[in-house]
């Protein structure tokens, strides 16, 4: 009998150790005290901005949500990659952090190349991955269970340029575009969009991320009688093309990206007043970080990275990461992968602190779907308007 | 014509910046043929102090000049005594993964200390950003700037080179490292003065650019390359020569975008070095090595 009830007493407290080991290899990155929440994008190189600095971003947020107690009595810790923007290191820096890291989730992806290449390692780790930052449809579409984004995808911009243009009236469009992995993802679905639509461009002209110099880009742009330039680069390409057609006096309705939203640095870079009279581009934010509605983040930003300036890189990643934290604080105190993902679908019509439209994610993996435009007015970010997508 | 005016005058002033970049590449390589593949960094250095005095220090234009063509100085002499003197003894192969080394370690420290203050870096202009008309075509003032000072700089070498003792013992030791060493001269200091002069003109040019190109850590690279093939083109160890190939280099890089595409601008640089090695191995103004029997 003795012997009997040592047995028993020896199989319920080996069963009750499977059910704590099951339990805690169910819900990784979770104790009663945290969530590890992983993330990755280029902390180095030449675009460690989209990286780095919207990590940042998250960072503050969840330093905001961790001292006001976390959620559900959890704090958030944000466990950081390198993934250099390239394909391998996001392959790399998605398997360290799944499996050495043994994160919860995944809130990252700085750029689009490296994302994607990264997407079946996730599909297969089966990790909950919120894009912060990343553009490529193929991230998001076809559509994986454990994958959301809450950034404009790259076709709805590139659409969204076009119908700008349209609605202004526009008979000849040009295109301005990097040929890189991350040009190709918005200028793929320019050309399929204007396609669609019967649509031919009068001058297609090519610029580097590193260009110094857009003479003949606006030369050529100028002499094809292009009235609206769809214009896909990075900051410095675009300030040097619109700097030389100013100085070549060409003077087309310029329609940019979120890439070059940050209008008074774009105007700075470019160095003329008022180079930016014909210049629109889609937002991510409704206004610049200057502007008095992120005087919060801006101090928060500061208080934890005195170095840095609050930019909208940092804005992407205080936003991605508030839906994010709405979806883990929906899910409940008995936290699992599962009721997270679940628990996207309480995403509906959010309205955040930061992105301009709602953030629906019910049924939709493209959880950001309304671009909106700014301008600059009297050296203020003011909301241009908005566009339907046809 | 139109057209061809814009894309010839574009194509000289563009041109100055790549001469001004192949002037320091050329006076490294003609003391110690050595490429030092990190000239670019040494160029974004430069801007970046620049930026720092100018900007965020508010102090005047000129003494953040001086200030940041002396920081430049300075990295230059620290450069060749901390990487690349132990490393001169065991032949080219080594310096040059040394200055890879190093280009690699500047970008670092540039975008720990100016690397949360966006993308890009705008620096004011010396003189105003407004367009000047000369006849029917419009210049950038700014550019005018980086032309005359490709000029004034690449004068001042020439004459330093010519007239000066410190710039005939350069060309002394890069002739002939050994016999420089037994006539007296200490090759070692030689060639860190080198360096630091290199990083200094590196530096210079920097802050007369930084206007047009803007600052990022990443800025130097592409200059880089284009002052390389400009210091190719002109004859690797020609202070002229390196204008010279300079303003060719920007001028046909513009006529072949404006003319052909956009999409072949950046491809020019590489043809022009493949053109160069291949049908012009000592380019326009090198000079041919003497072999006497």
């Amino acid at each position: 009998m003795k012997q009997l009830a040592s047995t028993i007493g020896v199989a319920v407290a080996l069963a009750s150790m499977a059910s704590f080991g099951v339990q805690a290899a169910d819900v990784p990155g979770v104790s009663d005290t945290e969530i590890k929440v992983g993330t990755f994008g280029p902390l180095t190189g030449p675009v460690y901005i989209y990286g780095k600095l919207t990590m940042n971003g998250v960072e503050v947020y969840f330093n905001k949500l961790n001292e006001k107690g976390g959620i559900h009595g959890r704090k958030l810790v944000l466990v950081r990659e390198d993934d250099l923007c390239k394909p391998e290191g996001a392959i790399a820096a998605v398997k360290k952090l799944v499996y050495e890291h043994k994160v919860f989730a995944i809130i990252g992806g700085g750029c689009s190349n490296s994302t994607l290449a990264a997407r079946p390692e996730i599909e297969k780790a089966g990790v909950p991955f919120h894009v912060f930052a990343a553009v490529a449809d193929g991230i998001v579409d076809p559509p994986a269970t454990n994958i959301y984004t809450t950034q404009l995808t790259a076709s709805i911009e590139s659409h969204a340029q076009i119908q700008w243009a349209l609605d202004r009236g526009s008979k000849k469009l040009a295109i301005v575009s990097q040929h890189d992995a991350w040009g190709r993802s918005r200028y793929e679905p320019m050309l399929q969009d204007l396609k669609r639509r019967g649509l031919q461009v009068v001058a297609d002209e090519e610029v580097t991320v590193d260009q110094n110099d857009g003479t003949a880009q606006a030369l050529r742009l100028k002499s094809s009688g292009a009235d609206a330039v769809l214009l896909l680069g990075y900051p410095k390409a675009a300030a040097v093309v619109i700097r030389d057609s100013i100085k070549i006096g060409y003077k087309p309705i310029w329609i940019g990206q979120t890439a070059i939203q940050d209008l008074p640095a774009l105007q700075g870079l470019i160095g003329i007043d008022g180079s930016l009279a014909n210049f629109v581009s889609i937002t991510t934010i409704p206004g610049h970080p200057d502007n008095p509605q992120y005087a919060e983040w801006k101090k928060l930003l500061k208080d934890t990275f005195p170095n840095d300036e609050l930019s909208v890189f940092n804005l992407m990643g205080i936003a991605a990461a508030e839906v994010f934290g709405k979806v883990v604080e929906a899910a409940g105190k008995e936290l699992t992968r599962e009721k997270f993902l679940a628990a996207y679908d309480t995403i509906d019509n959010f309205k955040s602190s930061v992105y301009p439209g709602p953030i629906t994610c019910k049924g939709e993996h493209k959880c950001n779907q309304s671009p909106a435009f700014v301008k600059l007015d009297n050296n203020s970010v003011v909301l241009a308007g908005t566009v339907v997508l046809k | 014509m139109l057209m061809f005016s814009y894309l010839m005058a574009t194509g000289i002033t563009t041109g100055a910046f790549y001469a001004l970049v192949a002037l320091g590449i050329v006076i490294v390589y003609k003391a110690t043929e050595v490429v030092n593949l990190a000239h670019g960094e040494l160029f974004m250095v430069g801007g970046m102090l620049a930026y720092t005095c100018y900007v965020m220090e508010g102090l005047p234009y000129v003494p953040s000049l001086l200030l940041a063509v002396a920081g430049a100085f300075l990295v230059g002499i620290l450069t060749e005594r901390v990487a690349y003197r132990s490393v001169l003894k065991h032949g080219l192969a080594s310096v040059l993964v040394a200055t890879i080394g190093v280009s690699f370690i500047l970008k670092g420290i540039a975008r720990y200390i100016w690397g949360g203050k966006g993308d890009y870096l705008s620096f004011p202009p010396l003189v105003s950003p407004e367009p000047l008309q000369f006849g029917n075509i419009m210049i950038m003032a700014q550019q005018l700037v980086v032309l005359l000072a490709a000029v004034v700089v690449m004068a001042g070498l020439a004459l330093f080179f010519k007239r000066t003792r410190a710039g005939k013992w350069m060309q002394a030791t890069a002739s002939n490292p050994k016999a420089a060493l037994l006539c007296g001269l200490r090759i070692d200091r030689i060639y860190m003065y080198t360096f630091a002069v290199g990083a200094a003109v590196a530096g210079a040019a920097g802050v007369l650019m930084a206007p047009l190109t803007l600052l990022y850590p990443d800025v130097g690279f592409v200059l880089f390359i284009k002052g390389l093939a400009a210091a190719v083109l002109g004859g690797i160890t020609s202070v002229p020569g390196a204008v010279v190939g300079g303003l060719l280099l920007g001028v046909i890089e513009q006529l072949a975008a404006g003319y052909v595409h956009s999409s072949i601008q950046d491809v020019v640089p590489f043809l022009v070095i493949m053109f160069a090695l291949t049908f012009l191995p000592t380019g326009l103004f090198g000079v041919r090595g003497l072999r006497k029997i």
